[in-house]
C-alpha cells in the first residue's frame, strides 16, 4: 500500500502527550555538574576588569570559564556564508545586551554555582545605550556595537541590501497615485516550553558526548569545534528531540560554554536555562521597520515601488544580513511589480540579539505589503481582492531579482479564499488562472519583465 | 459596549530551503537481512513530524511497508550531514535527500532480485516489500531473500546514499540579480480573518480564519493541517498579543514569564478552516513544497485589515494590543485624518516615518 498521501499518525505522538519523549533534561549522568552563567547587568558597558578568584577558591567549584579560555572567542555562525563573526562567546572588552554571558561556572549543584557567578567581580564604565533602530544613523547616535551601528559587509563591500529592477523613476513619474505607509512588527519570543539545555560528558576516549537540543546538530556542531579548533570527531551530538524550537534553537546558544566547562572541569556538566532566562537573554524574532511607497494607477496596476527597511538586530549580528537578504528576495509578495528600488540596513541596538523565526524575513514584510496593498486597493475603490489578482504573479513573470515564477499559485489561492468566503468576483476573475500574461493581463509596463519559463 | 465585526484577507508566498541555496541535506540507508530498511539522517525533528513524513517518502520510494522503515535521526556519528531543520527544508530538501538514497536502493535491490528470478530488473517492481514480475505478481522475491541472499551468499551490504543540494545563487551586490535561482518551489497561501473588535475595550478577537495553502503535495495531509493550524495560532499571537517590548523600541516592561508575555491559549482558539491546494512543485519529493514557516506570517496583516474593516482604523505597529485599538479609535473620533493627501501622494503613517524620529542629519531618511 502506498503511504504518501495517506493521514499517517506522527511516531512520536503518544509519548509526547504521556511525558514518554526522552528530552536532554531527561538524561541522567552521575556525577553531572551544574552551570550557570554571570550576565551582563548593563545595557552598554565597557568591561574594566573580571576577576574570578574568589569563585573559583570556592568549595564545590570544578570549573570558571571566561573569554580567556576560548580559543576562537569571537566566531560568526555564519562566517562561511559571508557574515564576519562580531559577537564574543563571553564578553571580553564589552557588554552590548542586558544578559549577556561574561563568564560560567561548574559547580557541584545549582546553588553552589549561582552563589558562584555572584562572587565573580566585574566593575564596569556605562555607556549609553541605542534602542531605536531609526535614530541610528544620527551623528551624534549612541554606539551600540564595536563597529559602525549598521552591518557593513553585504558581499564584503556594501552597507545596505539592494534591490534594483526596471525604472523606477519611471514608475513615479508615471502614476496616478502614490500611496506610502510605515509598517513596523515588535521583537517576539520563541518561546519553546522545553528551555536552553545542554548536557555534555567527557568520554574514557577524549571525545565528548554533546546532548543538544538544537535544530541543526551538524551546524551546532561545527560552532563549538570552530570556537575551541577542534577536528570534528572530537565531538559526538546526540539530538534530533527537541522540545520545541521555531528557530531559536539554531542559535547553539548553550553548548559552547557547557562544553568548555565539562573540558576544564574534566566532569559531566548540564546547563539549563530558567525560564527567565529564556525570555530575557535568549534571541528573538527581530523588530523591523518598514516603509513603503507604491506608484498605482488608478485602474489598478502597481507600477512600481520604493521601500526602506530597518531590520533590528539587536547587539550582534547572528543571522541578520541573511534575514534581510531573504526579506529583499521577497519584498513583492505574492504579486508582480517590475519597477523596484529597495534598500534594507542590519541596524544594532543594545537589546539581545534577533535571531531566526518561523518565517524568517518574510512574516515582518508579509505584513507590512498585505496591509500596503489593502490601502492601495482602497485608495483607488477598487476590490481588494481583484486588485491581488490583476497583479498576482503569473508564469513567466519575474521576481525582485529576475528569477522566472515556474509554478505560481497567487490566483488559484486567492479565487479559492474567495470562495471559502463567499466573494464574488466579476467574470473575467473567475476565469482567470496563472497562465502566461496575454492581452489585457499584459499590459506594456510588464512585457519587459517577462522571462521564459521554459528556461527554468 | 460596542462590538464591531469586520473581515480582511492576506495573500503570501514563500520559499523552500535556505535563501541563496548551497545548504545540503544527505542521507544513507542500509538493509537488515530480513529487508527491513534503517535510514539515517541528519534532519532534527522539531515537533513538525519530518520523521513520520521521510519514512512515508522513503517507504513508497522502495516499496515496503511504512513499519519497515526506521529513521535514525539521532547523533552526529551515524547521521549523514543535514544543515538543518529551519529555512521550511525538512520535508523538501531532507525528504529528498532520503528519497534519493531510497531510489539507489530501490535499483540495487531490483538489480539482485533479477538475478534471483533470472529475469532483466526493468521487468521488475517492488510492492509491499516483494519484488515481483511486472504483470506476474505471482513471479516474486521477497525483499528479505533478497537482502539475505546479498549479505550471506553474495557478500554484499544492500545501502545507498543521496544529497539533496542546489547550487549557490550568487548576487550582484548592486541590483540583487541571481545567477541562479535562489531558492526551491515557491509556496502560496491566502488567509481570511473575521474579527471582532470592542470599541470600549479595545480588545480584538478572532472569530474565525479561513485559510488556503497550496503545498504542492500533501505528504501527510493531517501533519499538513497540524502545521497550517498551529501557525494560524502564532500568527494570530503575532498579530494581537505576543511581544518581548511591549513600549517598542523601550526596553522597559519586558515580560519575564508566562504570566507576562501572552501566547495564544485555547481561549483565544477560532473557528478554523483548513483548504490544502495541490499544484505539485517540479523539484520536490512526490511533488510536495514546503509549509513549515509560512504558516504563521498571513494572519497578521489580515487580522489588520479585519480591524480596519470592522472600526475603520489601521494599526500598522504589530501586535494590534487593545492600548494601540483604542488610541487609534481616539484618534479617529478627535477627527485626525488617517492620511494626507499631498498632490497625488497619499501619505500614511507619517508620525512613525524615520524621516519624523530621526534628525535631519541622520545618514539614512526615506523620501519617496
Amino acid at each position: 500500500m502506498k503511504v504518501v498521501g495517506q493521514r499517517l499518525p506522527r511516531y512520536d505522538a503518544g509519548a509526547h502527550v504521556t511525558a514518554g519523549t526522552r528530552y536532554v533534561d531527561d538524561v541522567r549522568i552521575p556525577g553531572t555538574l551544574w552551570a550557570k552563567a554571570l550576565r551582563s547587568p548593563h545595557h552598554n558597558a565597557e568591561i574594566l576588569s573580571i576577576d574570578t578568584s574568589k569563585a573559583e577558591a570556592m568549595e564545590g567549584v570544578f570549573a570558571v570559564v571566561t573569554h580567556a579560555d576560548v580559543h576562537k572567542n569571537v566566531h560568526g555562525h555564519i562566517e562561511g556564508l559571508g557574515v564576519p563573526g562580531d559577537e564574543p562567546l563571553l564578553a571580553a572588552t564589552h557588554v552590548r545586551y542586558l544578559g549577556q554571558p561574561i563568564a560560567a561556572v561548574a559547580a557541584v549543584d545549582e546553588a553552589t554555582a549561582l552563589r558562584a557567578t555572584e562572587a565573580i567581580e566585574v566593575t564596569y564604565r556605562e555607556l549609553e545605550p541605542l534602542f531605536d533602530i531609526r535614530r541610528a544613523f544620527e551623528p551624534n547616535a549612541p554606539q551600540a556595537h564595536d563597529n559602525q551601528n549598521w552591518y557593513p559587509d553585504f558581499e564584503g563591500q556594501m552597507d545596505r541590501r539592494q534591490i534594483r529592477k526596471g525604472d523606477v523613476d519611471w514608475a513615479f513619474e508615471q502614476a496616478d497615485h502614490i500611496v506610502t505607509g510605515v509598517y513596523r512588527p515588535y521583537p517576539m519570543e520563541h518561546v519553546p516550553m522545553e528551555t536552553q539545555v545542554t548536557q555534555v560528558v567527557p568520554e574514557a576516549d577524549g571525545r565528548y558526548t554533546v546532548y543538544s537540543a538544537t535544530q541543526a546538530m551538524y551546524f551546532s556542531m561545527g560552532v563549538v569545534a570552530a570556537h575551541l579548533d577542534w577536528p570534528l570527531n572530537r565531538l559526538k551530538f546526540i539530538g534530533g528531540t527537541t522540545g520545541s524550537g521555531f528557530g531559536g534553537k539554531v542559535d547553539t546558544a548553550s553548548e559552547t560554554i557547557t562544553v568548555l566547562l565539562a573540558v576544564k572541569a574534566q566532569r559531566p556538566v548540564r546547563w539549563r536555562w530558567t525560564r527567565e532566562e529564556e525570555f530575557l537573554c535568549s534571541s528573538t524574532r527581530a523588530g523591523w521597520h518598514m516603509e513603503v511607497a507604491d506608484a498605482i494607477t488608478k485602474d489598478g496596476w502597481i507600477l512600481g515601488r520604493k521601500m526602506l527597511t530597518l531590520h533590528d538586530a539587536g547587539a550582534y549580528s547572528r543571522f541578520s544580513p541573511y534575514g534581510v537578504t531573504k526579506h529583499s528576495f521577497h519584498h513583492t509578495g505574492a504579486y508582480t511589480i517590475p519597477n523596484l528600488e529597495f534598500n534594507g540596513y542590519v541596524v544594532y541596538t543594545n537589546r539581545v540579539p534577533s535571531t531566526a523565526m518561523r518565517g524568517f524575513g518574510v512574516t515582518s514584510v508579509s505584513f507590512a505589503t498585505e496591509i500596503h496593498i489593502e490601502r492601495c486597493a482602497r485608495a483607488i475603490g477598487m476590490d481588494p481582492l481583484e486588485f491581488r489578482l490583476k497583479n498576482a504573479n503569473r508564469l513567466g513573470d519575474t521576481s525582485p531579482n529576475g528569477v522566472v515564477y515556474t509554478d505560481p499559485s497567487t490566483v488559484p489561492v486567492v479565487k479559492a479564499i474567495a470562495e471559502a468566503t463567499g466573494h464574488e468576483l466579476p467574470a473575467d476573475y473567475r476565469t482567470m488562472t496563472a497562465a502566461m500574461r496575454s492581452g489585457d493581463d499584459l499590459p506594456e509596463h510588464l512585457v519587459g519583465q517577462l522571462g521564459n519559463p521554459e528556461d527554468h | 459596549m460596542a462590538k464591531a465585526v469586520g473581515r480582511g484577507i492576506a495573500a503570501i508566498e514563500y520559499p523552500t530551503g535556505m535563501n541563496q541555496n548551497g545548504d545540503p541535506s544527505q542521507a544513507w540507508i542500509k538493509l537488515k537481512m530480513d529487508g527491513r530498511v534503517d535510514v539515517f539522517a541528519g534532519t532534527v525533528d522539531i515537533g513538525q513530524g519530518s520523521k513520520t513524513v521521510h519514512s512515508q517518502i522513503v517507504a513508497d520510494a522502495i516499496g515496503v511497508p511504512m513499519d519497515w522503515v526506521t529513521m535514525d535521526t539521532s547523533n552526529t556519528d551515524s547521521s549523514a550531514f543535514c544543515m538543518g531543520t529551519f529555512a521550511s527544508r525538512g520535508t523538501f530538501i531532507g525528504g529528498n535527500a532520503v528519497r534519493l538514497a531510497a531510489e539507489k536502493v530501490r535499483s540495487r535491490i531490483l538489480e539482485i532480485g533479477g538475478e534471483l528470478l533470472e529475469v532483466d530488473a526493468g521487468d521488475l517492481e517492488i510492492a509491499d516489500g516483494e519484488v515481483h514480475v511486472k504483470g506476474s505478481p505471482d513471479k516474486k522475491v521477497g525483499m528479505g531473500d533478497i537482502a539475505g541472499f546479498a549479505t550471506f551468499v553474495k557478500g554484499e551490504l544492500i545501502s545507498g546514499q543521496g544529497t539533496a543540494l542546489k547550487e549557490y545563487a550568487t548576487l550582484d551586490p548592486e541590483t540583487g540579480a541571481v545567477t541562479v535561482p535562489p531558492h526551491s518551489a515557491i509556496s502560496y497561501a491566502a488567509c481570511a480573518a473575521e474579527v471582532e473588535v470592542d470599541t470600549e475595550t479595545g480588545d480584538v478577537r478572532v472569530l474565525k480564519m479561513s485559510q488556503v495553502y497550496d503545498v504542492g503535495r500533501a505528504i501527510n495531509p493531517t501533519m499538513v493541517e497540524g502545521q497550517i493550524e498551529g501557525g494560524a495560532m502564532q500568527g494570530l499571537g503575532l498579530g494581537l498579543l505576543e511581544t518581548v517590548y511591549p513600549y517598542y523600541p523601550s526596553p522597559d516592561h519586558r515580560g519575564s514569564g508566562y504570566g507576562s508575555y501572552f501566547v495564544p491559549s485555547m481561549e483565544e482558539l477560532p473557528e478554523l478552516e483548513c483548504i490544502i491546494i495541490e499544484n505539485p512543485s517540479s523539484d520536490g519529493p512526490f511533488g510536495a513544497k514546503s509549509i513549515g514557516e509560512m504558516a504563521n506570517n498571513a494572519q497578521p496583516p489580515a487580522i489588520a485589515t479585519a480591524i480596519y474593516d470592522a472600526v475603520g482604523v489601521w494599526v500598522t505597529e504589530m501586535p494590534i494590543t487593545p492600548e494601540k485599538v483604542l488610541r487609534a479609535l481616539r484618534a479617529k473620533e478627535e477627527g485626525r485624518p488617517e492620511s494626507r493627501t499631498d498632490g497625488k501622494y497619499i501619505r500614511y503613517d507619517e508620525e512613525l516615518s524615520i524621516n519624523a524620529v530621526a534628525s535631519a542629519d541622520s545618514a539614512v531618511l526615506f523620501a519617496p
